[in-house]
């Protein structure tokens, strides 16, 4: 028999492109926006500190974002402050 | 996918389990491409030092997401940018033997793992007919996926639970309030907390379709209940998007979440009810959509009056686990008519009620690990930080967070429901 699908199209919104990105870290602003998840700001400080160490990235910043079910975060100010940034989601 | 916008290359750090509710909501904004670099999980309630040790293993992806050619970092979406656009509603051959079916429709991830019937375009045009609108009216977009979803893509939701045409009013009253910002559907579809949309209606709808209120209201049985409920899981599950174990991130969810509607006994009400306490007519019929864990029961045969019973209640409400401790939100205290009675009869309003409770329902700091204080502290300061270990906290922000509605039949006994805590009622009028 033939029924209907109870799942709808995709959407056809356009798709945004990523950001372009540079050819390396050297001397770049690394932003790290912590989803105040426990550890969040272990993992992203640790990968932002070696990414200085191996890559040459420049000074580390953090944003925290009060809660991770919270949408709610100052994404200019990340943008004015930040040339790249590491963000978290998962518990 | 603000700061990507923005011009800023991001990466997002997860844990693997978590994938897939990464990528659908890296889709759902339009950016299906957004690097996601994964750990080993769990993140959260280990040693941090073993989180920074696994930093060291992903540092070149992070890497190489930043700085290499974008797409092809790490495949993000392929899945669902290859399923493509296509118009309307599909159709779909199954097996006609109704056993086959089962095991198809099952097999295709339409079910809520109880049989389903057959949405053929006949049951779901009467369904739609129901609403008492046209098939390809969008009737909202939920998350995660946050697909445009018409009224046919309901109707055959509601085909799947069985749900009647009289029951879409509702269904799609009850969509409406979901998709309302303040519900924060998303994080309630994708928590690992476990919670699911209880639908409270009120006013003449109830008794018209039969939306028990009565005995086991909240139990097996009544044929309304299940399929109103069923009908909005199923839209929740299959047109939202929440896949259990994949982006319903649910860690043991709960049983509410097949089916979870149920009506307020008004007739049994000492108070006003709900949907008048929220500020629609008595004769105006409503759905409220609370965003909520298990009934926790509140069982108290000895107590005569309202300082007994809330005694009681107060210490069911007050539960260092829930999410309303430190998250905020609405906990719904469901009274037994005959409990309600008994607090009525000592000359309390609800607002007396909600007072006492909150006085009553209170968690000292040091219930608290200091982990959880520290955790609580960064969401909540002003309750959570520099204060000493014998100052307490309520059951929720303010004593109007508590909302308070009456249900059930014959017996002593009440529930308390905890909520997500991130989310607020949201009331709509039916029809």
């Amino acid at each position: 028999m033939n029924v209907l699908d109870p799942v709808p199209p995709a959407s056809t919104a356009s798709v945004a492109a990523l950001a372009a990105r540079p050819g390396d870290l050297r001397g770049l602003r690394i932003g790290l926006l912590d989803n105040s998840k426990p550890n969040a700001d272990a993992l992203l400080g640790r990968v932002a500190e070696l990414l200085a160490q191996r890559a040459g990235a420049g000074a580390i910043r953090r944003w925290v974002k009060p809660g991770s079910s919270i949408p709610a975060a100052d994404h200019d100010a990340i943008a004015a402050g930040a040339d790249v940034v590491l963000t978290g989601s998962a518990d | 996918m603000q700061l990507e916008r923005r011009g800023r290359p991001t990466v997002l750090l997860g844990t693997e389990p978590f994938r897939p509710l990464a990528t659908t909501a890296a889709s759902a904004a339009g950016m299906p491409d957004l690097p996601l670099v994964t750990v080993a999980h769990p993140i959260g309630g280990v040693d941090p030092k073993l989180v920074r040790d696994r930093a060291d293993g992903i540092v070149d992806a992070v890497l190489r997401a930043l700085t290499g050619p974008t797409g092809g970092v790490v495949p993000a979406t392929a899945g669902a940018a290859a399923a493509g656009a296509r118009a309307g509603t599909a159709l779909v051959t199954v097996p006609d033997a109704l056993d086959a079916f089962q095991a198809d429709a099952a097999a295709r991830g339409w079910t809520d793992g109880f049989p389903v019937l057959p949405p053929t375009a006949e049951r779901v045009a009467a369904l739609v007919a129901g609403a008492g609108l046209a098939g390809d009216v969008v009737v909202e977009r939920l998350a995660p996926a946050m697909r445009a979803v018409s009224l046919e893509i309901v109707a055959v939701n509601a085909a799947l639970a069985g749900a009647l045409p009289e029951h879409m009013p509702v269904i799609v009253a009850a969509l409406r309030a979901l998709a309302d910002p303040r519900f924060n559907l998303n994080a309630v579809q994708t928590t690992t907390h476990p919670c699911g949309p209880l639908l409270v209606v009120n006013g003449p709808v109830a008794a018209r379709l039969g939306i028990s209120g009565g005995a086991n209201a909240l139990g097996n049985g009544h044929r309304a209940n299940a399929l109103i409920g069923r009908a909005v899981r199923l839209t929740l599950q299959n047109a939202g998007g929440a896949i259990p174990g994949q982006t319903d991130r649910a860690t043991l969810g709960h049983p509410g979440k097949y089916a979870y509607c149920v009506a307020e006994n008004e007739a049994l009400s000492p108070w006003e009810p709900l949907h008048v306490e929220r500020g629609f007519a008595r004769d105006e019929s409503c759905v409220t959509v609370v965003g909520a864990d298990a009934p926790h029961n509140v069982n108290d045969h000895g107590s005569t009056t309202a300082d007994g019973l809330v005694r009681n209640l107060a210490g069911t409400l007050a539960s260092p686990g829930s999410n309303n401790v430190y998250l905020g939100g609405e906990p719904l205290i469901v009274l037994g008519p005959e409990h309600a009675r008994t607090i009525a009869d000592s000359g309390w309003s609800k607002s007396d009620l909600r007072r006492a409770l909150w006085a009553r329902a209170r968690m000292r700091l040091d219930l608290f690990s200091a982990e959880n204080l520290a955790r609580f502290g960064i969401i909540d300061p002003a309750r959570f930080v520099g204060r000493p270990a014998d100052a307490d906290v309520g059951p929720s922000i303010a004593p109007e967070d508590l909302m308070v509605i009456v249900a059930g039949g014959p017996g002593k006994h009440s529930a308390v429901i905890p909520t997500f805590g991130a989310t607020r009622a949201v009331t709509m009028r039916i029809g």
